[in-house]
């Protein structure tokens, strides 16, 4: 009898399951390997995806995560006529926490990733996929992650658009930043880090903000924004743990007030360090 | 002189808007500091000047931390640190009532139950010295030579992660930065990005 009504609640319960896999309570966050098309193609590049449904104020990192955290990361193992490129990572959000600043992602955000189909890869068979995920999900306090996501995906002539994962992938191709054509540089001075960009639709937003890819270069409070003679620059306080300046850096600017959230990349040259007195400074 | 005080004033309006971010440097002076420990004692730095003194930002229920404590990571470091003559404070900045806050007896019971050897466990809520040397992460740490100059801060180690298993290939960089104070040379990784959970401040 007992046995009977715990037979109903536990059907219950796997009819309540939504279909993304994953235990959301003490991960706080589900992920899930999507893939944009029914089928890979020969010869052309497929994407997939990394789905995480962040429990509300949860969230995962960028590549550079900030003062803290970890970026997600991810290893594939593929057949050797499928090659998985780098996450092509969505613009972030920057996230506060008592005057500490991460960036990253909460809600539902797919991490794309591209998959370059072997022109020999024969229609008809069928493709297996594993990727070891590894996250961490933070709210203040931090839960790591680990698992491994499996998918197959037969190899056809042509492939439509999957129903069920069109619209994450449509999102996921709109939060892409794109390359700017803005001309720039970027120079140490005083203990801060000015990039200076100029070309046309600068973005003239009172809601932009700007993450710089790499790590150790500058702090992650959001850059004062300053504009004038159709230049637009952006001020960060260097990082403490700045090394060495590399050749270039790369930044991700966002313009919060577009409908959409519109996001550009560019790279920027180190202008030739000049007499600086950073640190030394009391 | 007029500048002086200008420039005074607005680099402290600048440690008030920057709370987390005033930090120290290495190469310069450490700033002493006075707190309570989980003893109920004061400690400063001041009062350990002639000795190299190490500071770990600590969080007992941050997974970062308890992949250097349950791997025994950090107490190998401390025991072999205090063993050589170092002074080992370990500290936590976690506000009341944030995860990883720890009272005394708390902390005593840490150290206990990790079989710990810090010099000291400091007591630092309201997070007075983690934002004066800008500590971010848990752990973060800091080196700070007999003269009471810092000499390396960042990461204890090179592999950002919280899997154990990364331990034996990273680099350990405060064992390192005490080796190469110890035999008079100069630190090779001064700097490095520290990696953990964020250091929980009052909000």
């Amino acid at each position: 009898m007992h046995t009977h009504e715990l037979l109903l609640a536990a059907t219950a319960l796997v009819l309540a399951v939504p279909t993304v896999a994953a235990s959301a309570d003490k991960d706080h966050v589900r992920v899930e390997l999507i893939a944009e098309k029914s089928a890979l193609v020969p010869g052309e590049r497929a994407w997939v995806g990394l789905r995480l449904v962040h429990e509300p104020h949860w969230h995962t990192y960028w590549v550079n995560p900030g003062d803290s955290g970890l970026p997600t990361k991810l290893k594939w193992q593929l057949p050797a006529n499928i090659k998985a490129g780098d996450i092509a990572w969505p613009a972030p959000r920057r996230f506060e926490v008592g005057g500490l600043f991460n960036i990253g992602y909460g809600g539902d955000v797919v991490l794309p990733v591209p998959l370059e189909v072997a022109a020999d890869a024969k229609p008809g068979t069928t493709v297996p996929m594993s990727v070891e995920v590894r996250w961490l999900v933070c709210r203040e306090e931090c839960v790591p992650g680990k698992k491994t996501l499996k998918l197959a995906l037969p190899v056809a002539a042509s492939a439509s658009a999957n129903a069920r994962t069109r619209k994450a992938f449509v999102a996921a191709h709109a939060a892409q930043p794109l390359a700017s054509t803005w001309t720039g540089n970027a120079r140490l001075a005083g203990g801060q880090m000015e990039v200076t960009l100029s070309g046309a639709d600068l973005p003239s937003s009172d809601k932009l903000d700007a993450f710089v890819v790499q790590s150790q270069l500058v702090a992650y409070a959001p850059p004062k924004v300053a504009r004038s003679d159709g230049a637009l620059t952006l001020t960060f306080d260097k990082s403490e743990y700045l090394a060495a300046t590399p050749a270039a850096i790369d930044l991700v600017l966002i313009d919060g007030a577009h409908p959409n959230v519109l996001a550009r990349s560019i790279r920027v040259p180190f202008a030739a360090a000049e007499a600086t007195n950073p640190s030394a400074t009391h | 002189m007029k500048l002086h005080i200008l420039l005074s004033l607005s680099l402290l309006a600048l440690a008030f808007a920057l709370p987390a971010s005033a930090g120290v440097a290495v190469g310069e002076a450490a700033p002493d500091f006075s707190v309570t420990d989980s003893n109920g004692k004061t400690q400063t730095l001041a009062q350990y000047k002639g000795k190299t003194v190490v500071l770990e930002w600590n969080n007992p229920e941050c997974p970062f931390v308890r992949k250097h404590y349950s791997s025994g990571n950090m107490q190998k470091q401390q025991a072999d640190a205090v063993a050589d003559g170092v002074v080992w404070l370990t500290i936590n900045s976690g506000a009341n009532g944030k995860q990883g806050h720890l009272d005394g007896a708390g902390a005593n019971a840490f150290v206990a139950q990790y079989h710990a050897t810090p010099t000291a466990y400091l007591l630092d809520p309201d997070g007075k010295v983690g934002k004066l040397y800008g500590a971010r992460t848990t752990p973060h740490m800091y080196v700070i030579d007999a003269s009471g100059t810092l000499r390396y801060m960042g990461g204890i180690d090179s592999i950002a992660s919280t899997d154990k298993e990364d331990l034996a290939k990273a680099t350990q960089y405060v064992r390192q930065a005490l080796a190469e104070l110890k035999a008079g040379k100069p630190v090779s990784t001064a700097t490095s990005q520290p990696y953990g959970c964020g250091v929980k401040y009052e909000s």
